[in-house]
């Protein structure tokens, strides 16, 4: 709003700052187009063809058939949508409990090594995602050193197991995603007023109770951020169900997967990739509301 | 500034001081046995570069490996010049293809990677055009615009036009002045993103097993074939070199800003 009224200012003559706007708008052109073309005409195609039907060959007709939307009712799908809708949603918990303290450590008491810390959380978060589920799933094994250490202090017995279970699932999916939760929540508490705790224990309040009736409410933002972007890719993700859990625990993304390269019925697959983004999208209106209703609280 | 009269958290102390070792022993496992001398997993017996010599003898891999590095370029290169003009106009633009444009380059942001991996290789073989490195390539740039935008966006923002308009003022007419003063002042950041997106695009799974071809297929794609199938001490090989690679990169493009005395650069650490 400022600058359109200063640069008004600034430029009263007409010529050059039409020319200008010409130059802007021809900037970004090729990328608008490009990405209008690609992504936008793609998103539209699977939005068509699960209204489509394959043929007895098996090649993908477009239509307009409600049948995939119908077989989506099967309870063999549901299952699957509400187990993968669980499995994130337990994803975000478990994030949330460990990014906070993580977090709080680095941002509050992390001294002259915060940056240093926080590049030692991004950095292995950018090696190969499939490298790291390799080695993650290898620490989660029968044999691997998490169980043997876990059993040699008596938690866990011989026929404990992680891998296959749907704990090896959801480990798999904290593992991966968890930097999401932390860098905003980091950003949120460093940049929070830090004398608003202080005077939560000035008033007597235990380390606890500031933290959940001061810290949590100050940085409900960064948090609510912090899970919109843990859940998006946890929903979507096929790699965790595939290596670390069994057949009984896969997700609306391995469905997805198995449709177009095993079972070669892409409307179907389209539908359920529909499915997935439907689910995703009332997701994020949960989110968009909470976060107008704390604007709206703080104009206040 | 830690006020040291606050107590130390000793429980967020010590859940933190767990995630670190948590976060890195996978890493350490891949590494460690990628020296191993034998086939197994669990057991250490004894240092070898075995797995390394297997990995350089293997065309497959090594074809794989070419490929990506290819996509990584193209893709670094076509995001960078529609991404950099598309930030700049869409900063400095105030018309109705701007806010068309900044909604259209939020999209691949908030889906699901898989997602954009149906669709995109649904267009593909809707158009009848076969899978091969390049349809990986324009899936990769499709991608990577919304990277290069989104990092550059706060950067040009932050610039001071008044710089740009002293320029004009001095005679440069409005392409020179972007020309010789504003894309100057973006260098760093755009060199920086330049990395970002070729560690990203390197290590890119999902869009590349949606939009591959059957050969030769990119390295994450034949990683994870190859772990599907059970152990593959070789993977550990070419992952150890895959996690330096991208190590490297990551610590390139976060020291850009400051070989640059701190201008621009990648925003990451306050987490905008």
């Amino acid at each position: 709003m400022t600058r359109r009224k200063r640069s008004g200012a600034a430029r009263p003559d007409r010529g050059p700052s039409a020319s200008g706007a010409r130059l802007w708008t021809w900037l970004m052109l090729p990328g608008t187009l490009w990405m209008t073309g690609f992504l936008l005409a793609s998103l539209v195609l699977v939005a068509t063809l699960a209204f489509g039907t394959t043929d007895p060959l098996g090649n993908p007709r477009f239509g307009l058939d409600f049948d995939n939307i119908t077989t989506l009712a099967d309870p063999a799908y549901s299952t699957v949508l509400l187990r993968s809708l669980g499995y994130a949603l337990l994803t975000c918990a478990i994030c949330l409990a460990v990014a906070y303290p993580v977090a709080y450590t680095i941002a509050l008491h992390g001294g002259r090594f915060k940056n240093a810390l926080i590049a030692a959380i991004v950095v292995p978060f950018f090696a190969n995602y499939l490298v790291r589920m390799y080695g993650w799933s290898v620490v989660l094994s029968d044999d691997g050193p998490l169980l043997r250490a876990l059993r040699a202090v008596g938690i866990a017995d011989e026929d404990t197991k992680i891998l296959q279970t749907g704990a090896g699932v959801v480990a798999g999916l904290v593992y991966g995603f968890i930097v999401f939760m932390i860098i905003p929540l980091y950003a949120a508490l460093e940049r929070m007023d830090t004398s608003l705790i202080e005077a939560g224990r000035d008033l007597y309040g235990g380390p606890l109770r500031t933290f959940f009736f001061v810290t949590v409410p100050a940085t409900r933002q960064g948090a609510a951020a912090g899970c919109v972007l843990v859940f998006l890719p946890a929903m979507g993700d096929f790699v965790s169900a595939q290596l670390m859990g069994g057949p009984d625990q896969i997700m609306i993304g391995n469905l997805i997967q198995d449709k177009f390269f095993q079972g070669q019925n892409w409307p179907l697959g389209s539908a359920l990739t529909m499915l997935l983004m439907a689910a995703l999208f009332l997701g994020m209106l949960g989110y968009l509301r909470r976060t107008r209703k704390d604007e709206a609280e703080a104009a206040r | 500034m830690t006020r040291r009269a606050e107590r130390r958290p000793r429980f967020a102390i010590a859940v933190t001081v767990l995630f670190f070792a948590l976060l890195y022993l996978p890493v350490g496992v891949v590494v460690l046995f990628s020296f191993n001398a034998q086939k197994s997993l669990t057991v250490f017996e004894g240092f070898s570069l075995r797995w390394y010599e297997a990995f350089f003898h293997d065309d497959v891999l090594l074809d794989s490996l070419g490929m990506s590095l290819q996509v990584s370029l193209v893709a670094m290169a076509g995001s960078l010049v529609l991404g950099v003009a598309l930030a700049l106009g869409l900063v400095r633009a105030r018309s109705q293809l701007g806010s068309f444009a900044g909604l259209v380059m939020l999209v691949p942001l908030i889906t699901p990677e898989i997602v954009t991996g149906v669709a995109a290789m649904l267009l593909f073989k809707g158009t009848g055009i076969t899978l091969s490195t390049g349809t990986v390539m324009l899936a990769e740039i499709t991608f990577s615009i919304s990277y290069v935008t989104v990092i550059l966006r706060s950067r040009i923002a932050a610039l001071n036009p008044e710089v740009e308009e002293a320029a004009m003022d001095l005679g440069a007419t409005r392409r020179q002045a972007l020309r010789l003063v504003t894309l100057p002042a973006l260098l760093p950041t755009i060199l920086a993103s330049a990395v970002l997106i070729f560690a990203l695009v390197f290590d890119d799974f999902v869009l590349a097993y949606f939009t591959t071809g059957v050969d030769p297929q990119p390295l994450s794609v034949r990683i994870y074939s190859a772990i599907r199938f059970g152990v593959q001490p070789t993977i550990n090989a070419v992952g150890t070199l895959m996690l330096l690679g991208s190590a490297a990169l990551i610590v390139l493009a976060l020291a850009i800003p400051r070989l640059f005395g701190r201008r621009g650069g990648l925003d990451l650490l306050s987490g905008k």
